[in-house]
């Protein structure tokens, strides 16, 4: 099964305050990759360490609900939302590239 | 063999007592239990022999396959009982020698094998069937039925792939490990749950969120073709229409593009929904609601795969007559419903319901369900499976030419949407209970799911 909210809550709180939902500052790119890679690698799949922020998102297992709830805790974590429409093959090749399509949203928000 | 193949019981998983309530609620109802079937269409040069020794040896190995399902003291939650599993009688071949060619249609013994029973508590699980034309020189049409508690269909193709890598000589028949096999680390239907769901309390806030959200169904409450569940005799048929590979690049671009590539499920989700609304339509029959559960697979993703046991949740989609008759309308509502269910949980929430359903009896579990949905079970079953055994091209040495699942379902709601590809070809399977559609009916379903799948006509 896919991690609860309360589960992912570790990942998250390294990377925002709880007790106020706005970041203090937007992560930057490398901070994003490391974000999307560590909910990925300690929540949402069972990969070893061959699983690098390279590594293809879909060949690693991620499937339609892991997708999901990976776009939730993205969200929680840097309050940016991906829409599904931008959930294609290319954006979801790995964390790197899942990274840069959050960095650029979260850029046009700003 | 392993040890924990024999060492102790297997406890069910709440997905598998969710399925045992419903073979008892079938047997109850339709004479007939709830069964699930996989469907493979071969060449020549199946190795009949080889598998009925392969059978053999694997039942050996693994005695869940021959597992008496029982309620220890009649209390507690039931378990595969393997250390009873009779490790001397294999799950049956049955070899049907057909003299005449093959046809397209789907040989009568797969659906009277459908619609018979199987006696969980005697480890009654599965069963097989090899139909045989020209003595296999022609092809042969093989099903393997299970208990659907067995396996969930993720679980049968990797049974499939498994006694395929065997008779190559690539796997062992006692070369599973716990993970692998049952899907537990421990022997414990807890784990089932997934690590995140702590103490009883936790889990039963959980279960009561799902028994909540499921009452809101009730408001509008759904309606089936088949009407409420009442004492008929089961009798299953089936359909497969395969997609040409034109067909199916349009169909799958077109739910790439619409739903988007890793949730496709929806698009087909959305096909089914409005061809079951132009039956309504065509009786003139109007509901005040569809409601449909959709399976999430609950296996640890990029893990070896289990191949026993169910390891699913369910999310249900609830619509509006209003909301169907529009494509993008309907499929813009089935993308929220999802994203919103997701978001409060409601994946977790149902394995943790499924899990009380361990210490319920059987029945209760169905009635419970009737009882929030106003006497139906649901408006309709579906599944989109994705490609169907992919990367596996032969089985037993014969070329697999076309392959696909065929769960049962209840005489009502008596209507299952199964699809799934093969080969660059999508397969679409519409199990349904005899009488629940005329023929005319069945056209009318036909045709526009056809069109919505292709974005046309949908006339040959």
């Amino acid at each position: 099964m896919g991690p609860s909210r309360a589960s992912l809550r570790p990942v998250l709180q390294s990377h925002r305050s709880w007790r106020n939902p706005t970041p203090v500052a937007a992560p930057s790119r490398a901070e994003l990759v490391r974000i999307i890679f560590d909910i990925l690698r300690t929540q949402l799949l069972s990969v070893g360490s061959e699983f690098t922020e390279q590594s293809s998102l879909v060949d690693a297992g991620l499937d339609s609900l892991a997708v999901t709830q990976l776009l939730l805790a993205i969200e929680e974590a840097t309050g940016v939302w991906v829409d599904e429409s931008l959930l294609t093959p290319e954006n979801l090749a790995s964390a790197e590239s899942l990274a840069a399509c959050v960095y650029e949203l979260q850029l046009r928000a700003s | 063999m392993s040890s924990w193949q024999t060492a102790a019981p297997i406890p069910l998983t709440g997905a598998d007592c969710f399925l045992r309530a419903f073979d008892a609620q079938a047997r109850w109802q339709n004479g007939a239990s709830h069964l699930s079937q996989l469907v493979l269409r071969l060449g020549p040069g199946f190795d009949l022999a080889g598998f009925c020794d392969l059978v053999t040896q694997v039942s050996r190995a693994n005695p869940i396959l021959r597992a008496p399902i029982r309620r220890p003291f009649g209390l507690l939650p039931p378990v595969y009982d393997t250390p009873r599993a009779r490790l001397d009688a294999a799950p049956p071949v049955r070899v049907h020698e057909f003299p005449s060619s093959r046809s397209d249609g789907i040989p009568d013994v797969f659906f009277q094998r459908l619609n018979g029973t199987q006696n969980l508590r005697r480890g009654d699980l599965l069963r097989f069937d090899v139909v045989r034309y020209g003595g296999g020189a022609e092809g042969t049409d093989f099903a393997m039925t299970w208990a659907h508690l067995l396996f969930d269909g993720s679980g049968s193709e990797r049974f499939i792939e498994w006694l395929a890598a065997c008779h190559r000589g690539e796997r062992l028949p006692n070369d599973l490990s716990p993970a692998e096999g049952a899907g537990i680390a421990a022997t414990s239907a807890e784990a089932s749950m997934g690590p995140h769901t702590r103490g009883p309390r936790e889990r039963g806030l959980k279960a009561r969120a799902y028994q909540a959200r499921m009452a809101g169904f009730a408001a509008r409450p759904p309606r089936s073709l088949a009407g409420p569940p009442r004492r008929t005799p089961q009798a299953l048929r089936y359909a497969v229409e395969t997609f040409e590979k034109e067909e199916t690049q349009r169909t799958v671009e077109r739910a790439n593009q619409q739903a988007g590539f890793l949730t496709p499920v929806l698009f087909y989700l959305a096909a089914v929904i409005r061809a079951h609304h132009a039956v309504f339509r065509e009786r003139d029959l109007s509901a005040a609601s569809y409601v449909v559960p959709v399976v999430a697979n609950l296996r640890p993703k990029g893990a070896p795969s289990a191949i026993f046991r169910s390891h699913v949740s369910m999310l249900w989609f609830q619509v509006f007559p209003d909301q169907v008759e529009d494509f993008p309308t309907l499929l813009s509502v089935l993308k929220e419903q999802r994203l919103a269910r997701i978001r409060e949980g409601f994946v977790e929430n149902g394995a943790a319901a499924m899990n009380f359903a361990r210490w319920a009896p059987s029945r209760l579990y169905a009635r419970m369900a009737e009882r929030v949905l106003k006497g139906e079970l649901a408006s309709f079953f579906f599944a989109y499976t994705g490609d169907f055994l992919p990367g596996l091209s032969r089985f037993l040495g014969a070329e697999i030419l076309n392959g696909f699942h065929a769960a049962g379902v209840m005489a009502s709601p008596g209507s299952v949407a199964l699809l799934s590809l093969r080969a660059g070809c999508l397969n679409l399977n519409h199990v349904r209970q005899q009488g629940v559609f005329s023929p005319f009916e069945l056209s009318t379903f036909r045709g526009q799911l056809r069109k919505d799948l292709l974005g046309v006509d949908g006339s040959r």
